[in-house]
């Protein structure tokens, strides 16, 4: 009997208890809220800020981007993809390290290394995309990158890329016409020889 | 007390005629429609307020709106009538092997079974449509009709989880009813009437003349009434017809659309009901706190809806803070502890009586 | 009167079930509200992961190992990455180390959270689940700050990190942890000692020791059958021998031993001693070392094979690696803690009703990217 009621007493004081947790949450709704009003507002927020400086964020895993006028075609970022979405063809050039203003070619990258190939394709799915990161550490012309963040100067941040149809979701970041062109050019090459 | 008084009223327009029955079809329809009209109004508020409650006491700031356009205008005051919007729209499916009349005749059945409830409360001193001398009586009879609904939807959807719900529901809801009488039986024992104006005026002459206040066992008889009312509204944690991380949606799996909104409603309408007999019997109905002051019929109507949305916001309150009962508890809290706490308090309010009343 | 005996009814819970946890289908035969049978259908989320990495190098199994377990992704590299080290015989700096540990720890506090909270949700207590997540979200945030993701991370590599820590993440954490050990008490109050919360999960699903340690069991559930076994205790691996932690095990304190209360007591208790391992990382961690200092240029270990167990949120976590001296694995077979969890589902919830085996379910804590690999 004693227990009885002991249970009904345990029942109601713990009842209590949750509710008055609930109670001081709704009425501290000011202090507690932890929503963000997403189009408008955005993360970071000061007040949601756990301590960091956007210039000391490490890194950003966001939209993949190429500096086509770096990109040599060494198709290292290809073989480290863990899931294949980058696809890349290459085309020899005619000689090394020069521009080729037909198809906007240019022959040297910032770091200084004169390009051996003409990228014809360079596509990323976007959809097929994993975010590791991978392809991003064996360049040597840094020209793969994720947007934002570190790279906020190279390109601004880009994390809202939704689409209506899959298909604009794979980013062609080759030169437009590059693979015809540089097809004519050899054409014109060999004929001349 | 309304009918009647529209009847006269429109009866004053032809003074040769004693009797008319077209006369009292129209008194009695248009405080019904008015009362309809009163009851989307107050879902649609109740749902706002739901969806504020929730969503303040877990850290959210729930629907909001900054401007025009998409947004669910300011404070997302506007979320309630997109939400009713969107169920109007929605196409309304009737699975393929489902008993069609009881399907559809289910969601109906229950708004009906809250709706018909709504005649005999007492929103003020006048302010009552049908004035019945067996007010609580009625209304204990007819918010029993919900189970009969709610076992046609849970059976015609033709559904193993509906089954699951509608089962439970007839379980959970007849048993309820027991310790909601018994506690009902405290007011009648007091008050030594039936009709809820009589047990209002009862409870006249401020906050300490209400029943909950008249000895300690009515004060328990209010929480034993009060939460098996929940139990009967279907309310978390008493909501296992519904369950929806059990029974995927109990009883109203299947419905969709207006089907659906139906339920909705009849759910918040019957919070409404319990939360009016409560108030009713055990809070002075639309009596003010101090005796004497705000005691004019409109502030009556504003005490009544105010006690009457408190106890709907305890009922959230409930919602947003407990976990689930298992259904063998239910019955147990039903049958071991309620009932007999609810048969004692009858027989101390009567010994209380004797020795002090 | 005699006794009724109806026809059992079969009831598929799932594949889209609210409380599955992913996508997982019980076949469950029900007498009335009794359960009788269950009978767990998996496969739903099956990837091939084991047959991928033979088809992928060393380094890129990384990105897979985090999608297995995907609510603790620092856990799962950790495992793959120890056993790779010991397979290539890398010691790996002690910055790296202290680093790892504290990602690991904080990936444990996150995972408990969620899985104490959606237990909460099965049970039918909202409130308790988002008060989880809006904490959850602060280690997730501490996560994106180290190394941009929130979820998937691919952050240890084999013989390092990716990154290091940035700037203030000390700081952080610590005020993360300040934050975070008051809102154990919360728990407490809201969810773990409510006595609605105590009803449907004292006594419910008893797993006694013995059945536990025959199915294969580990990690917090067989903890909560009152076994003391801790591989960061009984095989340390890393630098888990420096820290001074408890293992909470069940004592059976609302019921039997090795209920759904006990498991879930743990999982709140071991996020207490989480926190102890934390503060000691944080103030121990040498200020600097090169996290890429140790990664080889090219993973290519030596023939032989490797079976190496870690412990993650879910349990003991196993990677079994043959190398034949190519930069791609011969074999990788991973043991799922999940896996076992969920097999002994059968055995511990017949009898019970269907809410309690939705209860079981919830605190077997089981995650389907997981089991199906």
């Amino acid at each position: 009997m004693v227990k009885y009621f002991q249970n009904i007493w345990i029942t109601l004081t713990t009842l209590l208890k949750g509710m008055g947790i609930t109670l001081v949450h709704m009425l501290k709704i000011k202090r507690d809220n932890v929503t963000l009003q997403y189009p408008e507002e955005k993360w970071p927020r000061p007040e949601r800020n756990i301590g960091f400086d956007h210039d000391n964020y490490n890194v950003i895993r966001s939209r993949l981007h190429v500096d086509m006028d770096d990109c040599i075609g060494c198709l290292k970022c290809e073989r480290a993809c863990p899931v294949d979405c980058i696809k890349i063809d290459t085309v020899k050039v005619p000689s090394r390290g020069e521009d080729i203003k037909e198809i906007g070619h240019v022959g040297v990258t910032s770091n200084g290394t004169r390009k051996a190939m003409v990228v014809t394709r360079f596509d990323i799915d976007m959809t097929e995309c994993c975010y590791c990161n991978l392809c991003v550490y064996p360049c040597p012309e840094e020209c793969i990158y994720m947007t934002g963040g570190p790279n906020a100067k190279k390109h601004p941040i880009d994390y809202e890329f939704s689409e209506y149809d899959r298909s604009e979701l794979v980013y062609r970041f080759a030169k437009q016409g590059s693979k015809d062109g540089i097809e004519r050019i050899m054409a014109e090459q060999e004929a001349e020889d | 007390m309304t009918v009647d008084n529209l009847y006269n009223w429109l009866m004053g327009f032809f003074p040769g005629i004693t009797e008319s029955p077209i006369l009292l079809i129209i008194a009695i329809l248009v405080p019904c429609l008015a009362l309809f009209l009163f009851i989307a109004l107050y879902a649609l508020v109740a749902i706002y307020g739901e969806l504020k409650v929730s969503s303040f006491m877990q850290d959210r700031v729930g629907p909001m709106g900054q401007g025009v356009g998409l947004h669910a205008g300011k404070w997302g005051l506007l979320q309630p009538v997109a939400d009713a919007l969107k169920l109007l729209t929605k196409e309304d499916l009737i699975p393929e092997k489902a008993d069609k009349t009881l399907f559809i005749m289910a969601p109906f059945m229950i708004f009906i079974g809250a709706f018909i409830a709504f005649v005999a409360i007492p929103f003020g001193e006048t302010l009552i449509i049908a004035d019945l001398n067996i007010g609580i009586f009625y209304l204990l009879a007819v918010g029993s009709l919900a189970v009969i609904a709610l076992i046609l939807a849970g059976w015609s959807s033709n559904n193993k989880w509906s089954l699951y719900g509608g089962m439970r529901s007839a379980a959970q809801i007849i048993s309820y009813e027991i310790p909601a009488g018994v506690s009902i039986v405290i007011v009648i024992m007091l008050t030594g009437t039936l009709n809820m104006q009589d047990i209002i005026k009862y409870q006249d002459g401020g906050l300490f003349n209400w029943l909950i206040f008249a000895n300690p066992f009515t004060f328990i008889a209010f929480f034993i009434y009060f939460i098996s009312g929940i139990a009967e509204t279907n309310r978390t944690p008493f909501d296992i017809p519904e369950a929806e991380s059990e029974i995927v949606g109990g009883f109203h799996t299947e419905y969709s659309g207006m089907r659906f909104a139906f339920f909705f409603l009849s759910e918040y309408a019957n919070m409404f009901v319990v939360s009016g007999i409560a108030s009713t019997g055990f809070l002075g109905g639309w009596q003010s706190p101090i005796s004497g002051y705000f005691n004019t019929p409109s502030w009556g109507v504003f005490w009544m809806l105010s006690k009457i949305m408190f106890l709907v916001f305890v009922m959230m309150w409930f919602r947003w803070t407990f976990p689930r009962l298992r259904v063998d508890q239910l019955m147990n809290v039903c049958w071991k502890v309620f009932l007999p706490i609810g048969l004692l308090n009858i027989f101390g309010v009567g010994i209380w009586t004797l020795i002090f009343g | 009167m005699g006794v009724v005996h109806g026809q059992e009814m079969v009831l598929n819970i799932g594949p889209q079930h609210p409380s599955t946890h992913g996508v997982l289908r019980l076949q469950v035969k029900t007498d009335g509200e009794i359960i009788s049978e269950i009978k767990p259908f998996i496969g739903y989320l099956h990837r091939c992961f084991e047959k991928h990495c033979e088809n992928v190098t060393y380094e890129q199994v990384i990105p897979f190992t985090d999608r297995c377990d995907y609510l603790a992704s620092m856990a799962n590299n950790f495992g793959y990455v120890v056993a790779m080290e010991e397979l290539m015989e890398i010691k790996v700096p002690e910055r790296v180390e202290y680093i790892r540990v504290i990602m690991a720890e904080l990936q444990r506090i996150a995972s408990h959270l969620l899985a104490l909270g959606t237990f909460g949700l099965d049970v039918g207590a909202f409130t308790p689940f988002l008060y989880m997540f809006r904490d959850r979200e602060r280690i997730l945030d501490m996560f994106e700050m180290t190394c941009g993701a929130r979820l998937l991370y691919n952050y240890m590599w084999v013989g390092g990190l990716s990154h290091d820590l940035p700037i203030g993440f000390v700081e952080s954490a610590f005020r993360f942890l300040d934050y975070f050990e008051p809102k154990i008490e919360e728990y407490n109050n809201i969810l773990t000692y409510n006595k609605i919360f105590i009803e449907r999960t004292a006594d419910v699903g008893v797993m006694p020791a013995d059945v536990a340690i025959s199915y294969g069991v580990s990690g917090p559930n067989l903890r909560g059958s009152g076994v003391k076994w801790d591989i960061r205790k009984d095989e340390p691996y890393s630098i888990y021998d420096r820290f001074d932690f408890d293992v909470p095990v069940g004592i059976g304190e609302k019921g039997n031993l090795g209920d759904c209360w006990d498991r879930f007591n743990v999982r709140l208790t071991e996020m207490g001693e989480s926190i102890k391992i934390l503060r000691q990382a944080l103030t121990q961690i040498p200020k600097n070392g090169d996290v890429h200092q140790t990664i080889p240029k090219k993973i290519r270990p030596p023939k032989g094979s490797i079976y190496k167990r870690t412990e993650t949120p879910r349990g003991d976590l196993g990677f079994y690696i043959i190398s034949d001296g190519s930069p791609i694995p011969n074999r990788l077979k991973m043991r799922s803690p999940a896996f076992t969890a969920l097999s002994v589902l059968d055995e511990i919830g017949r009898g019970w009703m269907l809410s309690d085996v939705i209860a079981i379910l919830g605190s077997l804590d089981i995650v389907l990217g997981e089991i199906d690999r």
